[in-house]
């Protein structure tokens, strides 16, 4: 048994990296552009500003580094060229389309054009001349240490001389109209500035090879979740795990309350149903159970919601929110009430979904149970029916919902989409709905992350309770 | 001489185990209700055009006779989704295709078994084939008729003294023309279920939501459980290394939430339409029925006729797809029933959200749109569409399930 489990914990380790992986791949695979619509959209800014925002946002989140590995150090000048003219249509034939394309290419691709850039300067045509040695400003660009674990006052500095590196030589570049000695003195700062700096810009067979694997959106990640950073939202910039966090209790309270609930009255019902298996009772509650399993959480959710606090025809509950607004003006027992009093709906509409399946499941234990040899001999033995059915039926009937248990788990935690939309309860589901409009990929991932980790556990705990509640189970 | 027993056993067809399955099924009375209310709600699905559409039947004016109506069923300006078109296909050609099938049903009942079942085979085949060329026909040659609206016209044509004759459907309305001067309107005769915020009348809606629920949990589970099987039969089949693999890959896909990973990749597709949509519930899904498969197989591949089989010397393909398949179906076929009803089920909580197509009439979307302007009738029918549906197919599968446990057998 001790064997199994170290052997399960073991196994999550790798099952973990798969499931971030095949999360990572699922949103960064994604058409769509993250953050396009959080930065420099200011009225003032300039078409270049706010491209130049833009790439500072995409590298603050690694945006614009590849996804799973890294062949950028093997480009080569002709490649590049291809992209200067198909992004700034030289040919004059280009679809819009494509030259987004290429100038974002241009953008991501950064200091791995150094060195072809360079290369161009001494083009033949003038017009690649001029668009290398703009394109050298972006490309030179170094990172700015974006690193919220080390020591924030040297980051500041070594930013701060970055970022006077950086401005130097932003000014370095020329218009088609410039003079020729113009243009020449500027393309010659370039290769002198090459020169000095050529070590940064090549690479050598070791650091093609870290490069390979290391420069990718997939390893920045990991190596941030390692020591427990899951990085900032997009849209607000707070670290996102403290905001899942945050988000926890409400999704907890209304989750936990309504599964216990669910157990407390499918428990007795599924029992009480397997008992009077056959008789009218029995249907009735069959029937209605079936119904409540076959309705959907948002018809029910709706229907609550426009029955009973919308005022048609009553209005007893509040409309939505996990606590009155003025919650701050009240005493703890006050607030409990008004908690309570907000998620009197919601829980009931939890609990409704929940309840059926448990219920039948229960019934479906008890049924199977109650046939059985062992039954029969309590009967003979002259134990009185509740006996039979409480002390010998129920236990072993009750194996099956027990271990549902751990299936549960994930959504305890992750609570429901629906429901929190439809009550506006600001837990992890709604967290995640609106997440993922905003495309705010660090939030979309560590809520995920998070739930699908509970979920892991709660399969191997489900796994493991099997054993330690059936002794017939074993795996050694 | 033989013995006059023995003779009466070899000439009695021995029942197939489909056969068995199916006896059973009938003998349950809510199964089989259920079952002819599936069939009736298909047929509402396919022939929804009849009961609504805002193209008349007959459109006589100035003694010229047309039909646009008829004009419109394959027009892909009127009739813009291909699932709509795949529909009027199937209404179009089943007065050719259901007599037919039923003659080949009754003529074949007597006819021993083999020749039954390659008979009925072919008859399916020429069936399908048909429907599928009409359908790849008027896919291929688009037609495209002018866009009109006829009961304004027919208003207008009237108002200038013009002799129109004109006749509807019942429900004179298209499901996607909206009218503001008609928004938000309750039950009346001309609207029995009132109208949307954008005038759209909701019963035609509704009528044509039914095409997009079927085809998506039809659809969705059907890749599904394509993928379940191939996957779970290659496992259980090889067992060993192969098997351990795929474990591990279906651990991880199960532990990812699935409703949270649907909504995820639904959100992150452009211009999603409901093809994305099964595509998104199939991925998530497969796990389910690979598990079961896998099972069956691993059980049934120590059993003597696969050893049979190998010695007869038949390869792989036709020991995994001939021999075992058809005996580890029956749990996929439940697992199926109820999977169909739970892919309805995700596809409305997508479109509730908004995360389903908007083009097309979902009954989720129906929903919504009442949860957020609060008339009662945009919430409680389609709630009630969707209710019906589930409820229906899960009373089937339940037939199904009590069917195939031989526990349980009347």
């Amino acid at each position: 048994m001790i064997q199994y489990t170290i052997k399960r914990l073991l196994l999550t380790i790798p099952t973990f990296f798969a499931i971030s992986l095949i999360i990572f791949l699922v949103l960064n695979v994604a058409p769509g552009k993250p953050g396009a619509q959080s930065s420099g959209q200011g009225e003032s800014t300039t078409g270049q500003e706010q491209k130049e925002s833009y790439r500072i946002f995409k590298e603050q989140f690694n945006l614009d580094r590849p996804i799973l590995l890294n062949t950028r150090f093997n480009l080569d000048a002709d490649e590049v060229r291809e992209m200067l003219v198909v992004s700034n249509n030289l040919g004059g034939d280009q679809l819009a389309k494509e030259r987004i394309q290429a100038s974002d290419k241009l953008d991501d691709y950064g200091n791995y054009l150094v060195q072809h850039l360079v290369v161009l300067l001494d083009d033949p045509d003038p017009d690649i001349q001029r668009l290398a040695a703009n394109q050298l400003r972006a490309a030179s660009q170094s990172r700015f240490v974006n690193d919220r674990r080390g020591d924030a006052e040297a980051a500041r500095l070594q930013n701060r001389e970055i970022g006077k590196a950086n401005d130097l030589v932003k000014t370095w570049a020329y218009t088609a109209e410039a003079t020729e000695g113009e243009k020449q003195a500027i393309r010659q700062q370039w290769k002198d500035w090459y020169v000095e700096n050529q070590e940064t810009y090549t690479y050598s067979a070791g650091e093609k090879v870290s490069i390979f694997f290391t420069d990718t959106r997939f390893f920045k990640y990991w190596d941030n979740l390692l020591h427990l950073d899951f990085g900032v939202s997009t849209v607000d910039r707070k670290p996102v795990l403290d905001t899942v966090l945050s988000k926890l209790k409400y999704s907890l309270s209304l989750t936990t309350t309504a599964v216990l609930l669910a157990y407390i009255i499918a428990v007795p019902t599924g029992i009480f149903s397997a008992v009077k298996q056959g008789k009218p009772i029995d249907s009735v509650i069959t029937v209605l159970l079936f119904v409540m399993y076959s309705l959907p959480t948002f018809f029910t959710g709706t229907v609550l919601l426009k029955l009973l606090s919308e005022g048609d025809p009553v209005a007893w509950f509040p409309t939505g929110n996990f606590q009155s607004m003025d919650v701050g003006a009240m005493t703890t027992w006050q607030s409990t009430k008004d908690i309570v009093w907000h998620l009197i709906l919601p829980i009931a509409t939890y609990t409704s979904t929940a309840l059926a399946a448990l219920s039948r499941y229960a019934r479906t234990g008890v049924i199977d149970v109650i046939r059985a040899d062992y039954i029969r001999t309590a009967r003979a033995k002259g134990l009185s029916e509740p006996v039979v059915i409480l002390k010998h039926a129920v236990r072993n009937g009750m194996i099956p919902v027990l271990t549902l248990l751990g299936g549960l788990l994930p959504t305890l935690v992750a609570g429901s989409v629906v429901i929190e939309v439809i009550f506006n309860i600001p837990g992890m589901g709604q967290f995640l709905f609106s997440s993922i409009n905003l495309r705010d990929y660090n939030a979309v991932m560590a809520v995920l992350l998070a739930s699908s980790s509970l979920a892991l556990m709660g399969i191997l705990l489900s796994d493991l309770s099997y054993a330690l509640v059936d002794p017939r189970i074993s795996f050694d | 001489m033989t013995n006059p027993q023995e003779e009466a056993v070899e000439r009695a067809e021995d029942p197939t185990y489909g056969e068995i399955v199916w006896g059973q099924f009938q003998k349950r009375k809510i199964g089989m209700t259920s079952l002819y209310a599936l069939l009736a709600l298909v047929a509402l699905a396919v022939f929804v055009p009849i009961l609504a559409s805002n193209k008349p039947f007959i459109w006589v004016v100035a003694g010229e006779t047309s039909s646009p109506w008829l004009a419109s069923l394959f027009d892909r300006n009127f009739y813009e989704n291909a699932v709509d078109i795949f529909f009027n296909v199937l209404m179009v050609t089943s007065p050719v295709v259901v007599p037919g099938i039923l003659w080949l049903f009754k003529s074949t009942k007597g006819l021993p078994g083999e020749e039954k079942k390659s008979k009925r085979r072919i008859g399916i085949f020429v069936a399908l084939g048909l429907i599928l060329a009409v359908f790849g026909g008027v896919t291929a040659f688009p037609t495209q008729s002018e866009k009109t609206v006829y009961p304004r016209m027919e208003q207008k044509l009237l108002d200038e003294g013009a002799e129109v004759t004109a006749v509807y459907p019942i429900l004179p309305y298209s499901f996607r023309d909206t009218n503001v001067r008609e928004s938000r309107l309750g039950s009346s005769f001309a609207h029995p279920l009132g109208t949307d915020s954008a005038g759209r009348d909701v019963m035609t809606r509704l009528v044509f939501g039914t095409r997009i629920s079927l085809t998506i949990g039809v659809f969705a589970v059907a890749i599904y459980i394509t993928i379940g099987i191939v996957v779970g039969a290659v496992a259980g089949f090889y067992g060993g290394r192969v098997d351990s693999a795929i474990q591990r890959i279906i651990e991880v896909v199960i532990c990812i939430p699935s409703l949270f990973l649907i909504l995820t990749m639904a959100a992150f597709i452009e211009d999603r339409s409901i093809f994305h949509i099964m595509f998104i519930i199939a991925i998530v899904r497969w796990t389910g029925p690979a598990r079961l498969v896998r099972a069956e197989f691993l059980r049934l591949r120590r059993l003597d006729f696969v050893a049979a089989a190998e010695a007869a010397g038949y390869g792989t393909r036709h020991i995994i797809f001939r021999e075992i398949l058809p005996n580890a179906i029956g749990p996929v076929l439940v697992s199926a029933t109820f999977g169909v009803a739970s892919a309805i089920l995700v596809e409305s909580t997508m479109s509730f959200l908004g995360l389903g197509d908007i083009t097309v009439p979902s009954w989720g979307q129906i929903l919504n749109s009442g949860r957020t302007t609060g008339v009662w009738t945009l919430i409680l029918a389609p709630g009630f569409a969707i209710f019906l549906t589930v409820s229906l197919l899960n009373l089937v599968g339940e037939g199904v399930r009590d069917a195939l446990d031989p526990k349980l057998r009347k």
